[in-house]
């Protein structure tokens, strides 16, 4: 042992030898330093503590009618509406957000979301910069030009959930998707914009590829790119206010599978067709001045599913006509009454559920309401904390081919904090 | 079919119909008046803030991308006062002739010395901008800088105007010694007298006119004042002999009213650009309108 202690001993000399003297040479600015070349990074921190008057494994159960897709079957619940409903203290999600021009040509943006089930790319995209005629090349992965709150990252959500009607067209992440989008400023005086987008289309609410087999059914997948969208935006000021305005439109095939193993039953549901929403969305704000303001904003959603549900159940398969159409609106409103302080209250419903296999109407609640009052508190702007109560219509319980409906009452108390250098927001 | 596509291309060529006039945006009204000057009848200048605002969190209004969409020169303020605002539009705007590294970009905070550049860097420290007070205008020996590089700037883009922009700049700053002059008789009488201001706003001028500058309404900048702050002011104002509360027009004005009526100093409205007020109507006035101000009460 002592053989090796002493030339352990020897080298730990040289070497701390050798870092005197590099420590003199640091006086010198090292040459390939590229610290100058640092992006814009940011990170955001949202956490909540939240109440409810139901358990949190009651919560789980419970569904809003008629967008779980394949609802038919009693015992299968698919709730894709993943809000935070644990009680109590949560972190709802960390957000690291680089951003820098990578050359004269493109601009890259990446964002990374850290949650419970780890870190996964939320957005990462190229925007082009140097194209004329007031053309832009968007591509990568990221959310949707489509409607108005898809492209707001959740850090700057006047309320703290999604609205019931993106969650239940889209899932808790939006439309999220892998593809490029054209966008134009038109040369006019007042401001025109279009966009259109070309999607992989595996949003699992509305869209999806994948193939399946259900008794001698065989549906093969489907190509890529599989979705399309499409918007246009005008906006108006009168004095001091300013209004936006938006079509939208989202188009794409359908498929959906799932499975069902018990003891006793082997069930399978599976669903082929053609998606298509319809968006409008309003934006406004008016400056009373200048340090109160009022701003809505609220969008109207429509969509319609037609095709084939696949059924097999233990003994025989089963092919139907499906057709589905669904709708539903958010409408909010913000006053900033002091120079920190804002209040705000949301409206939202579901409506129009509508679900015909083989021509025979389901019976569905047909209108699912969502009310929402949160006033929040800005000490700057790199910090909110935010106290929200939501008054909830749109949750059922399942149970043998019922419905019954759970109201419930939440509060959250959410605090949303942010560091580094992240980039200024659009209107 | 055929009309309509005519009719199509007709109404395409009107709209983006190009004058052989410049078409100049800026940020704030005070660049915009400086480019009237200069510019002449040779530029259409906008401004797309208006003064009634705080210049710091202006509304990003979607009628600001159609305007930059069709800019062939941006000038901004600079020192990070836009960073809450502009570069999302000019992303937005798919204009590439005004991106910062273009020709048709112009920085103004670039033309001249910046003073309180905070050592260090925290937003423990409030709202800093960390090259410096970006209010740099607000002193006016800080106008030749800018209407020279203004100058500088319209010829690299329209050298056939060279001649032209040359005499308006002469002409403006022939106006402009005439102004000084007139305004250095009149601040003279300033000279030590204290002052207190709701945000650093006004520090240049401050030190331009020989006022000090006892304290701040906020206590850091960006944050309103809490209560144990406004305590901690009106100890100072018992302690300092303070003439006035020079408060700007987009900030809240309770605590400077508070602070005037119980202490009988005066509260100054003061217009931070180009049309906060009536009276600010152009660069010059913006200047006439604060010393008539702190002349006559």
């Amino acid at each position: 042992m002592k053989p090796y202690s002493l030339s352990l001993l020897i080298i730990f000399i040289i070497l701390f030898d050798n870092y005197t003297i590099t420590q003199e040479q640091t006086v010198k600015e090292n040459p390939f330093s590229q610290s100058k070349f640092v992006p814009d990074i940011s990170f955001i921190i949202d956490a909540s503590y939240l109440y409810h008057n139901i358990k949190n494994h009651e919560f789980e159960e419970l569904q809003i009618p008629g967008i779980s897709s394949l609802h038919s079957n009693a015992t299968e619940t698919h709730n894709h509406t993943h809000i935070t409903n644990q009680k109590g203290f949560n972190l709802n999600y960390g957000e690291l957000y680089i951003s820098a021009t990578a050359d004269p040509f493109f601009d890259l943006t990446g964002i990374l979301h850290l949650s419970k089930s780890g870190l996964e790319i939320e957005e990462g995209y190229f925007v082009t910069r140097k194209l004329p005629l007031g053309f832009q090349l968007k591509g990568g992965k990221f959310y949707s030009g489509f409607g108005k709150i898809n492209e707001q990252h959740p850090h700057i959500w006047d309320f703290v959930e999604q609205p019931l009607i993106f969650n239940s067209f889209f899932g808790s992440e939006g439309l999220n998707e892998t593809g490029v989008q054209l966008n134009w400023i038109a040369p006019t005086k007042f401001f025109l914009s279009t966009g259109v987008e070309v999607f992989q289309g595996e949003n699992e609410p509305s869209f999806g590829t994948q193939g399946f087999s259900i008794g001698s059914n065989e549906i093969e997948a489907i190509e890529h790119p599989n979705l399309l969208t499409g918007f246009i935006s005008t906006s108006l000021d009168i004095d001091d206010f300013t209004g936006l305005l938006k079509f939208s439109i989202a188009s794409g095939k359908k498929r959906e599978v799932h499975t069902h193993y018990s003891e006793t039953e082997h069930e399978e549901n599976a669903i082929s067709a053609k998606t298509n929403i319809f968006g409008i969305s309003i934006t406004g704000k008016y400056l009373i001045d200048p340090i109160k303001s009022l701003s809505f904003q609220t969008e109207y959603l429509y969509r319609t599913v037609k095709g084939n549900k696949y059924s097999y159940d233990s003994t025989a398969a089963t092919v139907y006509d499906l057709e589905r159409n669904q709708s539903g609106l958010y409408s909010q409103i913000v006053y900033k009454f002091a120079k920190r302080w804002r209040f705000g209250a949301r409206y939202e419903f579901l409506e129009n559920n509508f679900l015909r296999l083989n021509n025979i109407s389901e019976k569905l609640p047909s209108y699912l309401p969502r009310y929402s009052a949160m006033i929040d508190f800005n000490p700057t702007e790199f910090s909110r904390i935010r106290f929200q109560y939501t008054y909830d219509r749109s949750r059922y319980l399942l149970e043998d081919l019922n419905y019954s409906i759970k109201a419930i009452h939440q509060i959250t108390l959410q605090i949303n904090l942010s560091i580094g250098a992240h980039g200024a927001h659009p209107f | 079919m055929k009309k309509l596509s005519f009719f199509i291309i007709y109404s395409f060529l009107l709209l983006s119909a190009h004058s052989n006039e410049l078409n100049v945006i800026t940020t704030y009204p005070y660049i915009a008046s400086i480019v009237e000057n200069i510019g002449g009848d040779k530029v259409q200048v906008t401004a797309l803030a208006s003064a009634k605002w705080d210049p710091h969190t202006i509304l990003p209004k979607p009628s600001y991308i159609a305007q930059l969409r069709k800019a062939d020169l941006l000038i901004i303020n600079g020192a990070q006062l836009e960073i809450g605002w502009l570069p999302q539009l000019i992303r937005q705007a798919n204009n590439p002739k005004i991106h910062f590294e273009s020709t048709g970009f112009l920085d103004l905070s670039k033309f001249v010395n910046l003073i309180d550049v905070p050592k260090n860097i925290s937003r423990a420290s409030g709202d800093v901008h960390p090259e410096g007070n970006p209010h740099y205008y607000m002193d006016y020996m800080n106008l030749y800088q800018i209407a020279e590089a203004i100058k500088n700037k319209l010829t690299e883009l329209n050298p056939e105007n060279q001649r032209y922009f040359t005499e308006n700049l002469n002409k403006f700053k022939e106006k402009l010694n005439g102004k000084i002059q007139n305004w250095e008789a009149k601040i003279k009488n300033l000279y030590g007298i204290k002052v207190i201001e709701y945000h650093k706003i006004f520090d240049y001028f401050i030190k331009r006119a020989g006022l000090v500058l006892a304290g701040t309404i906020e206590p850091l900048p960006g944050i309103p004042p809490s209560s144990k702050h406004i305590e901690a002011m009106e100890k100072l104002i018992m302690m300092e002999n303070i003439k006035f509360i020079l408060q700007d027009v987009y900030n809240p004005d309770d605590a400077a009213n508070y602070l005037s009526k119980k202490h009988n100093i005066k509260m100054l409205k003061l217009p931070h650009d180009v049309g906060a007020v009536d009276g600010a109507k152009d660069i010059f006035s913006l200047f006439d309108f604060i010393i008539e101000r702190l002349n006559n009460d």
